[in-house]
C-alpha cells in the first residue's frame, strides 16, 4: 500500500474522502491485501470506538424480554380473588422485575404483557381471522374495533406498546436476519451479497 | 444522429441474441407473452446461469439509507461444484463462504429466474408477475452492460433495475424500488476480474460457513409445538426449501424477492400489536396476535413490502 492510498483510505474513515478517493480505493482494494487489511483493521477499530457492538446483546436481549415476560405473566396468573393490598402491591412486583433488565426492554416486556386476562374486544382472535385491508398501517394490526354502545371503556391503545413493539421487532430482525440470508442467498441472483444486509454475522 | 444509431444497433443486437436463445430456454415461454419479456426472459435466464457458473472476483458496495457497506466477493468454479465467498471490508470483517455448493443443485430462485413452471399458474413465468423493459445502459466497474427495468404487476412486490454485463450476463448493479419510484437500496461491482484465481485473503474473526439444504433453523425462545401453515402467499412465490409442520420457519421466492416467516409459539399472553423494521429494501415486521386462543409472534423478513408481510402474517392458522 503507498503513501497516497493510505490517505485515500484515512480519508475514508474520517468521512473526508471525495468521490475520485473513494473510487480509487475501492478499485485497489480487491488487487492490494495490506490495502484490505488496513481497511479491515480501521474498520473493527471505528466500530469499537463508537460502541456500535449492540448486536453482541441480541441473545441475552431475547432471555431477559422472555424471563420478563414470563414473571409478568405468573404475575398475570395469580388467582381472581386477590385481596386489595396485593393488587396494590402488583405494580411494585413489576417494578422489581423491570429493575433486573436494561431500560427499553422492560417497557417493551411490561407493555406487551397482558397483566391480567381483561382482553373485552378479542384483539387477538379477530386479529388471526381477519385479513387488514391493504395499505393501513397502524399499531393495532389494521383491526377492527367493536362498538360498545357506551357499556365498557373504548380499549386505548397505549403509545408504549407501540414503541415496546418496535424494539421487539428490532430484536427479532437482528434474530432472524442470518436465517433469512441463508435462503436469500440460494434463491435471490446476488450470490452471498445478502448476508450484507445481517446486522451481525454470526459463526 | 451517431449516438442514435449505435444505440439502436445495440438494441438490435440484443432482439437477435434473444430470438436465437429464447428457442432454447426451457420452460413457461407462452404464445400469448409479450415479445419485449421474451428478450428480458432470456437475459435473466443468462443471468441465473452466470451467476453460478462463472468464475469471478471483485468489490462490491451496498448502498441503503445513507449508509454504504463495502465487500469483496469471489466465486470459482472447478469440479461441478462452485465455492464461494464474502469478506466484509467495512464492519467487523466478517467472512462468509461456501466451499462446494453442486453446480447441478438449482434452487427455486433459480429456477424461477430460468422459466421452470414450478407453480401450477399457466402462465408466462415470472413475466406474470413482473413487467420488463430492456434497454442499453450505462457502464459499470469498467464493463458494457444491458439495463433490464423490472416493474412488479401488483403491490406484493418491489421493482428493479439490474445492469447485466453485455458479455458474462453477470449482474452487476441492482437498484431496489419501492412506492413512488424510489430507490430502497443499491448494489453494484465497484470492479469485478473474471479469473479463477482465488484473492488472497487474511484469516477473519469471524468465518460463517453458509448452509446448504441441510441447515438447522435457529433456536427461538419460544419454539412451536404445533403444524402451521400460511394461508395466503403472493402469487408467483414457490418455496424454497421442505420446511413444513412444527419448523419455525418457511421462505419463499418469486425469482427476485425472498422473504421468510418465523412463528413463536409463545407460553404468556401478550397485547395485539405490530412493530416494523425497514433496511433498505429489507422489511421485518413483528407481530404480536392469537391463533385459535393461542398467543404467537410472527416475524415476516423479506425483500417485500410491509402490506405484502402483514397480509402473510394475517394468514397462519394451525393445521387440524
Amino acid at each position: 500500500m503507498n503513501e497516497g492510498m493510505g490517505e485515500s483510505l484515512s480519508a475514508l474513515m474520517d468521512d473526508e474522502a471525495n468521490e475520485l478517493e473513494l473510487e480509487r480505493v475501492l478499485a485497489q482494494v480487491s488487487q492490494d491485501p495490506e490495502l484490505r487489511r488496513s481497511w479491515i483493521r480501521y474498520n473493527v477499530a471505528q466500530q469499537a470506538v463508537q460502541g456500535s457492538q449492540i448486536a453482541c446483546l441480541d441473545w441475552d436481549i431475547s432471555e431477559r424480554v422472555k424471563s420478563s415476560l414470563e414473571v409478568l405473566s405468573a404475575t398475570a396468573r395469580e388467582p381472581a380473588g386477590i385481596g386489595f393490598r396485593q393488587r396494590m402491591l402488583r405494580p411494585f412486583v413489576s417494578l422489581a422485575v423491570a429493575a433486573s433488565v436494561a431500560a427499553t426492554v422492560v417497557i417493551g416486556g411490561q407493555q406487551l404483557a397482558l397483566i391480567g386476562s381483561d382482553d373485552p374486544y378479542d384483539y387477538g382472535r379477530s386479529l388471526a381471522t381477519n385479513a387488514s385491508p391493504v395499505g393501513m398501517l397502524n399499531s393495532l394490526g389494521a383491526t377492527t374495533v367493536q362498538a360498545s354502545y357506551g357499556m365498557q371503556a373504548m380499549p386505548i391503545l397505549e403509545p408504549a406498546t407501540s414503541k415496546a413493539y418496535q424494539e421487539l421487532a428490532l430484536q427479532r430482525h437482528r434474530k432472524y436476519m442470518q436465517e433469512h440470508a441463508e435462503q436469500a442467498a440460494l434463491n435471490a441472483p446476488q450470490g452471498l451479497i445478502p448476508f450484507a444486509r445481517v446486522p451481525q454475522i454470526q459463526e | 444522429m451517431t449516438s442514435l444509431s449505435s444505440v439502436s444497433k445495440k438494441l438490435f443486437s440484443y432482439l437477435l441474441w434473444a430470438v436465437f436463445s429464447v428457442s432454447t430456454v426451457a420452460g413457461v415461454k407462452a404464445a400469448s407473452c409479450p415479445d419485449d419479456d421474451a428478450v428480458a426472459l432470456s437475459w435473466l435466464d443468462k443471468m441465473s446461469r452466470s451467476l453460478r457458473q462463472a468464475n469471478y472476483h471483485g468489490v462490491v458496495t451496498l448502498q441503503r439509507d445513507g449508509d454504504m457497506q463495502v465487500m469483496q466477493v469471489s466465486h470459482i468454479v472447478g469440479d461441478g461444484s462452485s465455492l464461494e465467498r464474502l469478506v466484509e471490508l467495512t464492519g467487523r470483517g466478517a467472512q462468509v463462504e461456501r466451499l462446494s455448493h453442486p453446480l447441478d443443485c438449482i434452487h427455486p430462485g433459480d429456477r424461477l429466474l430460468r422459466g421452470e413452471a414450478l407453480l401450477s399458474e399457466k402462465s408466462c413465468g415470472i413475466a406474470t408477475h413482473y413487467r420488463f423493459a430492456v434497454t442499453p445502459g450505462e457502464r459499470v466497474a469498467g464493463r458494457e452492460v444491458i439495463r433490464i427495468v423490472i416493474e412488479p404487476r401488483d403491490m406484493y412486490r418491489f421493482g428493479y433495475v439490474v445492469d447485466l454485463d453485455e458479455e458474462t450476463g453477470i449482474m452487476l448493479k441492482t437498484q431496489t424500488i419501492g412506492h413512488g419510484h424510489k430507490i430502497l437500496e443499491t448494489m453494484q461491482f465497484a470492479n469485478i476480474v473474471y479469473s479463477d484465481n482465488l484473492p488472497e485473503f487474511s484469516p477473519a474473526d469471524v468465518i460463517h460457513k453458509a448452509q446448504h439444504l441441510d441447515h438447522q433453523s435457529a433456536s427461538t425462545p419460544y419454539p412451536v409445538t404445533r403444524a402451521w401453515s400460511i394461508g395466503w402467499l403472493p402469487l408467483g412465490f414457490a418455496a424454497t426449501d421442505p420446511s413444513t409442520g412444527t419448523s419455525e420457519r418457511r421462505t419463499y421466492t418469486d425469482g427476485f424477492a425472498v422473504f421468510s416467516v418465523f412463528l413463536e409459539e409463545l407460553n404468556v399472553e401478550v397485547r395485539a400489536g405490530e412493530g416494523l423494521v425497514k433496511r433498505g429494501g429489507t422489511t421485518s415486521y413483528t407481530r404480536g396476535m392469537r391463533i385459535d386462543e393461542q398467543p404467537v409472534l410472527v416475524t415476516v423478513i423479506g425483500e417485500v413490502p410491509v402490506n405484502t408481510a402483514r397480509m402473510v402474517a394475517d394468514s397462519l392458522d394451525w393445521l387440524p
